[in-house]
């Protein structure tokens, strides 16, 4: 938890229960040297992600240059920035910002009513159910919803809030089991009511995991719009798509390059979020 | 009821070659968590006590897993072409992290009064490493391997979309023959093939798990 | 089960905490956790429970505040019946330390110590000004403190603040669940005084949970040793657990020593000292002699100008010129020194026997190992007194 920073989201996919220490209230004052320099160096690594970022952004836009003066029209009608490549990027994220905000207003109130001791008997199943479901097939999940639901960009947005709420429930109940059990005592020892103890100390102390949750399904819904063009949802999937099938590794580079370049920044934003989020005296 | 008879019925005549395809999926998903973990481990363990390695190196595994799978399966094509290299070597990528960050982990957890009476006794420091510190923190590692393993399940049935095999042949099969007799049919048998598959290999790995967990450490 | 009987006088005012018959059993299980329990506390005393670990005294306390709700029994605060109260309302009244401190660590220390005042709906003002007070009396800096997180304390630090906060709104109770038994045995010691100090100005009523007899004797103006499930085998003041264990259950627990540890609550006032005879300074070797002849003993104390002792001197050796003969009285005791000190200077000095100053440092009599064996002896026979009455009057 002391590691987020620019850490990247998936770290916390494995966030097991024992994995996520205690907040110790016998205070390490100091870390020691090296942790501090390895945190330094995740400091470092936020701000110099977006530096990264814009240095791969800029040799893509070199390529994509260099693509045009070669003059092949297949290359260029298929990678016309305005009517293709722009507008598929605008979908991917509309439809991964749109699963995101599902997923977080469905998990959260899911988790935290799931970690309450009335149903916490269930709550190790549902854990298990969660882990187990990393297994599931994205492909297969987006297709059976175009069974469902039909062909389109919604469909796609229900099919990935469905996939992307296991990891942010499973860090939600995660991150509000972890808080040490004595500051709730404490809390409620001083005559706080159980939505205060919830409120006021529970979710504040799970922010760090619940976020890390949160990014991790951020991630997997970038990854999972790019196939939305699989089921009519369109995307930057269906430039990669058009590559593989024209046998044309330019425009295959041109889909995927920019691909990694949505997920690379909106994994930052994610980082950046973490950090500015996390409660100070953490 | 009768949808899901109906599935059965299709599951049994197709049987053979659904078999065949998770054998298939099976293979790409074992190989890549061998060698995965093979490199994990060693990486762990090499970058375990460099602060500096360890951030850096445990910062980029993270990264490719957020690079989205079809991406990194098609930026690879024009490397290694078509097939299942493409798909095994973003597998691969994506199989680092977890096992890495769990060796990195479980190393961490091996408790210092332990090596410090290894070395105490006149153990080498390989000798520490293979006989205290890596049995140690073996749970650990084992952890991480399953993560990785459900995951790579998952990911591998996108594998067909770049040309290669394994059980999304049934999901895209589904697909291509969308609202033709058996379509829905082939879909699930993909999907649930799948997930039976990620929770046989997950099973395989907790039993593995424990039988290779030093006796003192199992639950 | 022994309860103390109380003078009339006390008898006649209302104990602070009462509980009447409180108990508690876990739906599901047949043996009671705590067994129906009667007890009072009065305004501004320290009990102590105290007992083997798994006894249920922090079960016991914690039926106080209700964070376990107790299945029967009535608890009194004040006269006033809390048991179906609000609970969260029953606990902003009461203020409430537990060992692990469970500081929020996510809040500033300032805003830790102004939780229930700021519950209770105090405005920022007062609560800050209450919280700066707080830090003050529990000896931390409030500007370095106010604003740092619990982060950076250290395990010592962390508590003073956990005790902070337990008092910021100024409840009258306070309980207290082995507060000090994380901390050092040095840092602790430092704690346990601090916080007796500062209860001498405070005078809260607190029930304070140890599993240590040793702190239990420190802290308690009443100890009630607990059996299994609660059950009070013994309660009353130190000394007088100390000088009579009702029972082999106590007196097991309480250990081997207790006789030596009693010896903390007597002080040398209680004690009629051995007169000595004294020599003044440039008294002769006559003058010595004659008054060793009077008292019949063998060794006499050379005084200084001020009539403070300075040497033991032997019969024999009267008559040698050197001005260092005998042998010097090494440390002094006075008037308000326990008899464990007396113990400890006697066991040191080579005659056994310690010489007593008043306030002026003069030489005021002798304290001897038969004096102390007297007082213990004393001590046992009046709380074996005290203990037979009781049973005659009920």
């Amino acid at each position: 938890m002391s590691d987020a920073a620019y850490g990247p989201a998936m770290n916390r996919v494995d966030t097991q229960p024992e994995a996520v220490p205690e907040p110790d209230a016998t205070a390490t004052s100091s870390a020691p040297p090296a942790t501090r320099r390895a945190r330094a160096i995740r400091t470092a690594g936020l701000w110099l992600a977006p530096v990264m970022i814009g240095l791969l952004a800029l040799l893509f836009f070199f390529y994509y240059r260099g693509l045009q003066a070669d003059g092949n029209s297949t290359v260029i009608s298929a990678l016309d920035w305005g009517d293709k490549l722009l507008p598929q990027t605008i979908r991917i994220v509309y439809i991964a910002f749109w699963s995101t905000v599902i997923v977080i207003l469905v998990a959260v109130p899911l988790g935290i009513v799931l970690t309450r001791p009335a149903v916490r008997r269930i709550s190790p199943f549902v854990l298990a159910v969660a882990n187990s479901g990393q297994a599931l097939p994205a492909y297969g999940l987006l297709v059976i919803f175009l069974g469902i639901m039909g062909q389109g960009r919604f469909t796609v947005i229900v099919a990935l809030s469905l996939y992307a709420l296991l990891p942010v429930l499973r860090n939600t109940m995660v991150g509000l089991d972890g808080v040490d059990r004595s500051v709730i005592e404490a809390g409620r020892g001083m005559g706080m009511t159980k939505m205060q103890a919830l409120t006021r100390i529970e979710l504040p102390l799970a922010v760090p995991i619940v976020i890390a949750g949160v990014r991790t399904a951020l991630t997997l819904n970038i990854g999972m719009a790019t196939l939305a063009f699989l089921i009519g949802g369109g995307g930057l999937g269906i430039t990669i798509q058009t590559g593989l099938k024209l046998n044309q590794d330019p425009i295959l580079i041109v889909g995927a390059w920019l691909v990694a370049l949505v997920a690379l920044s909106f994994d930052w934003l994610g980082a950046v979020a973490e950090r500015v989020l996390k409660p100070r005296g953490l | 009821m009768e949808n899901i008879t109906n599935w059965f019925t299709y599951v049994n005549d197709n049987f053979e070659y659904i078999l065949e395809e998770t054998i298939n999926h099976a293979r790409i998903v074992l190989i890549v968590i061998a060698l995965a973990t093979v490199t994990s481990v060693l990486l762990g363990v090499l970058i375990q006590r460099r602060p500096v390695a360890r951030a850096v190196v445990l910062a980029l595994s993270g990264i490719v897993l957020t690079i989205p799978s079809l991406a990194l399966f098609a930026l690879f094509i024009p490397v290694v072409g078509i097939g299942n290299p493409p798909a095994m070597l973003a597998l691969y990528l994506y199989a680092l992290m977890p096992v890495l960050r769990n060796t990195v982990t479980g190393l961490d957890s091996v408790s210092p009064a332990v090596v410090e009476s290894a070395k105490g006794m006149g153990m080498s420091s390989t000798q520490q490493l293979l006989r205290v510190r890596l049995p140690l923190a073996w749970p650990v590692i084992m952890a991480g391997v399953r993560i990785s393993s459900l995951m790579t399940v998952g990911i591998a049935a996108i594998a067909i979309l770049v040309g290669g095999d394994g059980l999304g042949s049934y999901i895209q099969g589904g697909l291509t023959r969308f609202g033709l007799p058996n379509s829905e049919n082939s879909v699930w048998a993909g999907v649930v093939f799948t997930v039976l598959l990620g929770l046989v290999l997950d099973i395989a790995f907790a039993i593995f798990q424990r039988f290779s967990t030093p006796r003192g450490l199992r639950a | 089960m022994t309860t103390e009987q109380q003078s009339p006088g006390q008898q006649a005012r209302e104990p602070k905490i009462r509980l009447d018959k409180v108990g508690k059993t876990y739906p599901g299980t047949k043996v009671a956790a705590v067994e129906e329990l009667s007890l009072d506390i009065h305004e501004g005393e320290i009990l102590v429970l105290v007992g083997p670990s798994g006894c249920g005294k922090s079960t016991t306390l914690r039926l106080i505040n209700r964070m376990i709700e107790p299945s029967g029994g009535r608890i009194l605060l004040d006269g006033e019946d809390v048991t179906k109260v609000n609970p969260d309302k029953l606990r902003r009244r009461i203020g409430y330390v537990i060992q692990q401190i469970g500081l929020f660590p996510h809040q500033t220390i300032a805003q830790n110590i102004e939780t229930v005042p700021r519950m209770l709906g105090w405005d920022k003002q007062k609560a800050k000004a209450r919280s700066e007070e707080l830090l003050g009396m529990v000896g931390l800096d409030p500007e370095r403190y106010r604003d740092s997180y619990p982060k950076a304390l250290s395990g010592g630090q962390a508590q003073r603040v956990g005790v902070a906060r337990a008092l910021g709104a100024d409840p009258d109770i306070m309980l207290m669940d082995e507060p000090f038994g994380a901390i050092d045995p040095i840092t602790r010691e430092r704690l346990q005084n601090e916080f007796l100090r500062l209860q001498g100005e405070l005078r809260k009523t607190i029930v304070f949970v140890t599993h240590d007899i040793d702190e239990a004797i420190k802290m308690g103006d009443k100890i009630a040793i607990l059996g299994e499930r609660s059950t009070i085998r013994q309660i009353d003041t130190p000394e007088r657990i100390l000088a009579y264990p009702v029972d082999d259950f106590v007196d097991d627990f309480i250990g081997t020593g207790s006789t030596i540890k009693g010896l903390n609550f007597l002080k040398v006032s209680s004690l009629a000292l051995t007169d000595y005879p004294t020599l003044e300074p440039g008294g002769t070797a006559e003058a010595g002699r004659a008054a060793l002849q009077d008292t019949g003993r063998e060794w006499l104390v050379q005084l200084d100008e001020n009539r403070t002792p300075v040497r033991w001197i032997h019969a024999d050796g009267l008559d040698s010129a050197d001005h260092e003969r005998g042998e010097p009285v090494g440390d002094l005791l006075h008037s308000q020194d326990t008899l464990f000190h007396a113990l400890e200077l006697m066991v040191q000095s080579a005659s056994g026997e310690t010489c007593v100053v008043d306030d002026a440092g003069a030489f005021v009599g002798v304290v001897r190992m038969a004096d102390l064996a007297k007082a213990i002896r004393r001590a046992q026979y009046e709380a074996r007194m005290h203990y037979e009455q009781m049973e005659r009057q009920s």
